[in-house]
């Protein structure tokens, strides 16, 4: 039979056509988790040199700590952890020396052998001596294998809230001594850790995958596989969601961003961490008229926390201190002092500036962040501090140069958002201390208000917590922290954020997030029908 | 022959001096610190201080300048700043894909362009013209990562034809998921190409040839796409060398809507990311390419018409 061309085009378009309706992609594998995150490409797994949020959901179930707090919440009080590799410890009275007694029998992942108490030792020593976060641990004054399941970490410093600060904190994840020893720099990519998934392939490319490790010492994980991807683009993460093509997704902390999504799909779930991100609005004390505590209140009484909140419902909650309320040392309204409250009071806040002189208000050159989280709260600030008087000049700038320049001491009125745990004295030594007083030649920290420089600060206080062996004590001195600055005025607690995860129905997760870090683990999850 | 494309190669050096050095210079008066966006907003000074150390970000600007130089020269360009991987394997990794994307939409435009073209020039001031002057002007309106969204959104989420991210393995999966971002940029080259397409047409059919060729009796399919079409291929070649650069920086923001690797994404993660490495590297690559397929143009220019090869 001769084939024309008449018959071959049609031949082919009918194939193509049948092609194109082949059954579509959204067959959804029953012993897999695809989720996708916020972000280009995976840059390491390894937990002592991660820097980027993303390739911590792999870290989080490829690794354990000694102990660690319940599923989907910060540990507060030092009883609120739970043993993991650790099956009981004890601190000294002066809780300068902390004991771990180590549970038997953990295997490491792909036949690395059974953890030991070498292992715990060599995953804090590179802790302290490289990696992403060296400098937290410098009270540690040594770590040493008192058996083989035994090991006893001296301190310089008493730390009450040890476990929290330092031994649940992603840098000393227990590792395999021996594969870190076999692989040099290739452990970065290729680690050995004792979680309930094991790495099966890490590709710079696409994303981070694993498998369920069958000789976990707990209960094996339920699903089979899962893949962390990677989907910078927020159109590209939202429609695989919605497509099936993935499980979950990072979600995009922008006013109106989670009501739109629930339009198109009421079913999906949210998982919201709280506080998430705790948000700080710091004066620069060094710029005029900020120096003046008039103009610091005003602006505080000129800002509407409630109308920052309903923006980002429901992502958002209130923060009245530095530290959010249901922080060790956070605040709720009605425990503050009258004064110390800065309830939204525009006319308080015009005969404030009125008081400083500036009965018209003034204008103010400040930079923000084009990163919606940043940019949202700094556009309602400018809006609600216009009713006052006070003409804000927003210059919107690319992430890495906004932090970079605010670095550099250029900015007047920035906001820092961190997911920081409840460990108050880490916030403070951050954003509060002296020390970590920002310099214009880039080398200072994040107290971008000056604050303990230009004005006396908290310095001595901090001192004390540092010397505090109860928990009790210290949490009593960093309460008359948090009342010092909302006296003095350096920084204004803003409300919080959300750390937000969009699933899919069919995804259990087997427990409710309230809190924690940006990243939870996922052995516990199953798909229901 | 090869004395005009060792001129034209001759030609391409400065320029690729001139892009290394700009990009040198552009990616250290950029504001924003690498070692902070690779540590994170939070990281503390003494981290950032080793990490600048470590990474040799605080070595004077002319040795970082030659020791980009010689990278540049020995297709060393160092690692990343971020992932610690050899810059030249992630160049490695990412290239194939865009190169897929390009090839597969230049000629996608190209078979929707020219006989779009050809039935506006053909159907002059009826119709079907007037249907590609306004596809033409969509087509230079549209933003590509928008178009790209709807087609996704229509073709991936609520038909479910095509794959809604990713590259695929083995040719025909390859084919499957490169053909929704390539019909993108596609759909945007081929109202660049058939516009050109129809102008350079109508300038060829009114050439005395073509009189003579319809005197002789041919048919007007054989005037139109053997004397005419033909002839037209020289202003549209250029044209096509255009389409093919605009299709290869159009490819950043597809490449995001579609989460494909590539070039592009590469890149604009770099960006934000401050990688120096890895920014340098990628301008030096899309630079080569420009240079590259200018070359190409030039060389079909000369095999086209040889009165190019003998004035030069």
């Amino acid at each position: 039979m001769a084939i024309t061309r008449r018959t071959l085009l049609g031949t082919g378009t009918a194939a193509a056509a049948t092609a194109l309706y082949a059954p579509s992609l959204r067959a959804q594998d029953p012993d897999r988790i695809r989720a996708a995150f916020a972000a280009g490409g995976p840059r390491k797994v390894d937990p002592n040199w991660t820097t980027q949020g993303a390739d911590n959901w792999a870290t989080e179930q490829m690794f354990e700590q000694l102990v660690r707090p319940p599923n989907g919440q910060f540990g507060q009080r030092p009883e609120d952890f739970e043993p993991y590799l650790a099956e009981s410890w004890s601190a000294s009275d002066d809780a300068r020396t902390w004991t771990f007694q180590l549970r038997q029998g953990v295997q490491f992942h792909k036949g690395y052998g059974e953890m030991t108490s070498d292992d715990v030792v060599a995953s804090f020593e590179r802790a302290m001596t490289e990696g992403t976060s060296v400098s937290i641990y410098q009270n540690i004054k040594s770590v040493d294998a008192s058996g083989p399941y035994e090991v006893s970490i001296s301190l310089t410093n008493p730390d009450p809230l040890f476990l929290g600060a330092i031994v649940f904190s992603n840098n000393v994840s227990v590792v395999s001594k021996k594969a870190l020893e076999e692989r040099g720099e290739d452990f970065q990519t290729d680690s050995i850790g004792t979680g309930p998934y094991q790495l099966d392939k890490f590709d710079i490319e696409k994303g981070i995958y694993l498998s369920r490790f069958a000789d976990y010492w707990g209960e094996p994980a339920k699903i089979e596989k899962i893949d962390i991807l990677y989907i910078a683009d927020t159109t590209a993460r939202t429609l695989a969601l919605m497509s099936g093509d993935v499980d979950m997704i990072e979600g995009v902390r922008a006013p109106g961003w989670v009501p739109s999504i629930m339009a198109q799909n009421p079913d999906l779930l949210f998982d919201m961490t709280a506080p998430g991100s705790f948000n700080t609005l710091f004066f620069n004390l060094l710029r005029e008229p900020l120096n003046n505590i008039k103009v610091r209140q005003a602006i505080a009484h000129g800002i509407n926390k409630e109308e920052i909140v309903q923006a980002l419902a429901p992502m958002s909650n209130i923060s009245y201190t530095l530290n959010p309320p249901h922080y060790p040392t956070g605040f709720e309204l009605e425990e503050l002092p009258e004064e110390l409250r800065y309830e939204h009071d525009p006319d308080k806040a015009k005969a404030l500036l009125a008081e400083a002189g500036f009965p018209n208000g003034f204008s103010i050159r400040v930079n923000t962040s084009q990163r919606e989280d940043y940019a949202s709260q700094h556009l309602i600030i400018q809006e609600q501090l216009r009713a006052i008087g006070i003409d804000i000049d927003l210059n919107i700038m690319d992430h890495s140069a906004y932090h970079a320049d605010n670095r550099k001491d250029l900015n007047t009125l920035p906001i820092n958002s961190s997911s920081l745990p409840p460990i108050p004295l880490d916030v403070y030594n951050r954003y509060a201390s002296s020390n970590a007083e920002v310099k214009n030649d880039g080398s200072g920290g994040t107290n971008y208000a000056h604050y303990g420089v230009v004005i006396p600060g908290v310095d001595d206080k901090l001192s004390a917590m540092l010397q505090a062996t109860s928990f009790d004590d210290y949490v009593s001195i960093g309460r008359e922290v948090e009342l010092q600055i909302q006296r003095d005025l350096p920084m204004l607690g803003l409300p919080t954020l959300s750390y937000t995860v969009v699933r899919n129905p069919r995804l259990d997760i087997g427990y409710e997030v309230k809190g924690g870090y940006a990243r939870w683990r996922l052995d516990k999850a199953t798909f229901v029908d | 022959m090869a004395k005009y494309l060792a001129i034209r190669l001759l030609d391409a050096m400065p320029t690729i001096v001139l892009v290394l050095t700009l990009v040198f210079i552009a990616m250290r008066i950029l504001p924003g610190d690498p070692a902070l966006a690779a540590l994170g907003d939070m990281a503390l000074p003494e981290q950032l201080a080793m990490y600048r150390e470590r990474m040799g970000l605080n070595d004077p600007l002319w040795l970082q300048y030659i020791n980009f130089v010689k990278g540049v020269v020995t297709l060393d360009f160092g690692t990343s700043l971020i992932t610690d991987v050899p810059v030249i394997q992630l160049l490695k990794n990412n290239i194939t894909h865009t190169i897929e994307l390009t090839v597969v939409a230049v000629l996608m435009g190209l078979v929707l362009g020219i006989p779009l073209g050809v039935l506006a020039a053909t159907n002059r001031d009826r119709a079907p013209d007037s249907a590609m002057r306004v596809y033409a002007l969509v087509g230079y309106a549209i933003p590509d990562f928008y178009l790209g969204a709807i087609l996704l959104i229509v073709f991936s989420l609520n038909l479910g034809w095509f794959p809604i991210n990713g590259v695929g393995e083995g040719f025909w999966d390859r084919m499957h998921h490169v053909f929704l971002p390539a019909l993108t940029l596609a759909l945007l080259k081929s109202a660049f190409l058939g516009r050109l397409t129809r102008t350079s047409l109508l300038e060829v059919m009114g050439r005395d040839y073509i009189r003579t060729a319809r005197a002789k009796g041919a048919r007007e399919r054989r005037v139109v796409y053997r004397h005419g079409l033909r002839n037209a291929m020289l202003p549209l070649s250029t044209g096509i060398g255009l389409s093919i650069l605009a299709t290869l920086s159009g490819s950043v923001a597809v490449e995001l809507v579609f989460n494909r690797p590539g070039i592009g994404r590469l890149l604009v993660t770099a960006i934000h990311e401050r990688d120096y490495p890895i920014i340098q590297a990628g301008v030096v690559v899309f630079a080569a390419l420009v240079v590259l397929v200018n070359l190409m143009v030039d060389l079909v220019y000369a095999l086209v018409d040889p009165r190019v090869r003998v004035s030069s």
